[in-house]
């Protein structure tokens, strides 16, 4: 009786087995998505002030590509963007430049292409020491609990900023902490310093010391970038869409330059904050020029891949002495990783 | 009033069941040992081989060697590094596993008082179930921000989260098991002179033990899996604060090592709990 309950049991437990398995592979399954014959783009965004967001409310890329199906999903970081592109769940994405660095090399490797630089991180992201706490540099962080969102691009200027300051970011007590858990622990006096972006940055302040700012670290040669990367699949089969999506994100920051109020606007409707805080926002971060994308500065032409394979190296190979990947890829695969094919064309004739 | 205890306790063998042979108990003991072990090994075996089909990327399903790896890795010291994030993965455990105990402990001694009052004292039940029934409803990340903003961000917002998760189930098993207290029992009791204490104590808790040992038992469960919702602000080190971690690096092979080093705990510690019922409530089941 018992050596039957027991293969019984066991039959359970294999047919759970099975189950799970299939569960699992049908989560992988949802490719390209092929219901008619309507392709659908993937979109991946998050909730910072760029460009995208002002595609995203004009519906321009609904209008641009009327024979796509659209589909916008929020994602909060840029490693949920890594997974969900391993798990091949998006096509195109808006996503840091420390997770992209990240996600070029081991052991994730991940088959997508750098196709548009949304902004560079300037005074929106910044380091911050509480007023009272003693610190009027960043070298005097040594023994104080400092604050940051793990993996996102405050966490690696935070230790860029540590590194250049000569100070060894062991001997600083690190806190992973989102920004309004940061700004709790901040009113509380539980942490002494943050390195966050905006809006709670500019809420610490106010009642806080400046130390540095990522618009000064990319004067020091480690930028911080918030990019558009599509899947390398996605490129090969649709090139005139990720083409499409290039002119209105050319178009959005041309609205930035031109009519930063009606961007404003469309960017505070997004995230649920008023037009002129979102003004406010959208006026610290550092917004290309349309043509500037095309330029060797940044993702560079027909001449080549730009400078920005450089900067994704150098990324790379801190994240290395940081000890957060195993090794830096060489500047070949970012290089690689640049996706320019007629970029001039729709930055220029685009609109 | 102690003899009653005392017959529970005579009538109650030593966890025999009465009149069957020791070597077939045993016998099929081991059989369950070995279907069990049978059955992990066909798990592991099917693992291996969906990964070999390589029908996902290894960032999706680590291999089972990878999840090993990353054991020793994070037990180790490599490069100066030490384990994972500065930690041994024990260290992780053990500081998880002294949360959980002190929650737990705060939780079932609340639970325990506030079940025994809702229980004796009908007016206490009518105004209080509604809130605790309330608080079980509540998903622990739903009220954790505020507790950060109350009582910052090192461990005191981790043992209140879980003591509040652990709380109700005990309070609900208590505050049923007492109120279906024998009522022969205790009028006995009374008739004999007994205070409404001592009847309490004497009579009614003894009675309501196997089912206070369950909601411990659950309850431990609840906070246990609150754990990674509690650890989820400054939780390193910790093994949820150890999961988030890797999931933020993309590390599969440390998230499903930490959920393993979770499950297996968990095993062990019930399998503890219940050893301890055994002793505390051995007429469990027999009354």
């Amino acid at each position: 009786m018992t050596a039957h309950r027991g293969w019984r049991r066991l039959a359970a437990a294999l047919s759970l087995t099975a189950l799970l398995a299939g569960v699992t592979a049908c989560g992988g399954g949802s490719d390209d998505s092929a219901d008619g014959d309507r392709p659908t783009i993937r979109i991946a965004y998050q909730n910072f002030p760029s460009g995208d967001l002002v595609v995203k409310d004009q519906g321009w890329l609904e209008d641009a590509l009327p024979d796509y199906d659209i589909e916008w999903t929020l994602f909060d970081s840029g490693a949920s963007i890594n997974t969900a592109f391993v798990a091949d769940a998006v096509d195109i994405a808006a996503i840091g430049s420390s997770p992209v660095a990240r996600g070029l090399s081991e052991p994730l490797n991940i088959p997508y292409q750098v196709t548009w630089i949304l902004d560079v991180a300037g005074d929106n992201e910044a380091l911050v020491a509480r007023d009272g706490a003693g610190i009027s540099s960043v070298s005097d962080l040594v023994g104080k609990k400092v604050a940051t969102p793990f993996a996102s691009t405050s966490h690696y200027s935070l230790l860029a900023a540590l590194d250049d300051a000569g100070v060894d970011s062991s001997q600083v007590d690190l806190i992973d902490l989102q920004p309004a858990d940061i700004l709790a622990a901040w009113t509380r006096g539980d942490i002494d310093a943050a390195y966050v972006w905006l809006p709670t940055l500019a809420e610490l302040q106010d009642s806080g010391t400046t130390l540095t700012t990522s618009a000064e670290l990319a004067q020091g040669g480690k930028p911080t970038l918030d990019l558009g990367v599509a899947a390398t699949s996605f490129i090969e089969d649709h090139p005139d869409a990720v083409s499409a999506w290039r002119q209105v994100q050319a178009r959005a920051l041309q609205l930035i330059a031109d009519d930063p109020d009606a961007a404003a606007a469309a960017v505070g409707r997004q995230l649920g904050i008023d037009a002129d805080e979102a003004a406010t926002q959208l006026s610290q971060g550092i917004f290309l020029s349309p043509a500037d994308e095309a330029s060797d500065q940044w993702l560079g032409g027909a001449d080549g891949p730009g400078n920005l394979a450089a900067n994704l190296e150098d990324a790379a190979r801190f994240l290395a002495d940081q000890q957060q990947i195993p090794d830096a890829p060489s500047l070949e695969t970012f290089q690689d990783a640049i996706y320019n094919d007629g970029l001039e064309d729709d930055v220029t004739g685009g609109q | 009033m102690t003899t009653l205890l005392a017959r529970a306790e005579e009538e109650a063998p030593t966890g025999a069941a009465p009149g069957r042979p020791r070597l077939a108990r045993s016998a099929s003991r081991w059989r369950r040992v070995g279907v069990r072990i049978l059955a992990t090994g066909v798990l592991l075996a099917l693992w291996q081989l969906l990964y070999s089909l390589q029908i996902w990327s290894p960032v999706l399903l680590p291999s089972p060697g990878a999840v090993w790896e990353a054991l020793v890795r994070t037990s180790t010291t490599n490069d100066g590094v030490v384990g994972y994030q500065g930690h041994y993965l024990i260290d992780h455990l053990g500081i998880s596993l002294g949360r959980i105990g002190l929650g737990s402990l705060f939780g079932v001694a609340a639970g325990l008082v506030v079940g025994l009052l809702m229980g004796t004292l009908p007016w206490v039940r009518v105004v209080v179930e509604p809130w605790v029934t309330f608080l079980r409803t509540l998903p622990p990340l739903a009220y954790f921000s505020l507790l950060i903003i109350w009582l910052g961000i090192d461990e005191s917002p981790k043992i209140w989260l879980l003591g509040i998760a652990a709380m109700p189930p005990v309070a609900v098993a208590t505050a049923a098991a007492v109120v279906g207290a024998p009522a022969t029992l205790v009028e006995a009791a009374r008739a004999m002179g007994a205070s409404r204490w001592q009847t309490t104590i004497s009579v009614v808790l003894p009675s309501a033990l196997p089912e206070i040992s369950t909601g411990v038992r659950l309850a431990v469960g609840i906070a246990y899996s609150s754990l990674v919702a509690a650890e989820t602000v400054n939780g390193l080190p910790g093994i949820g604060g150890m999961i988030r971690q890797a999931q933020a690096f993309n590390q599969s092979d440390v998230v499903i090592l930490g959920l393993f080093a979770i499950g297996i705990s968990g095993l062990l510690i019930d399998a503890a709990l219940r050893a301890v019922e055994r002793r505390v409530v051995p007429w469990r089941g027999r009354a």
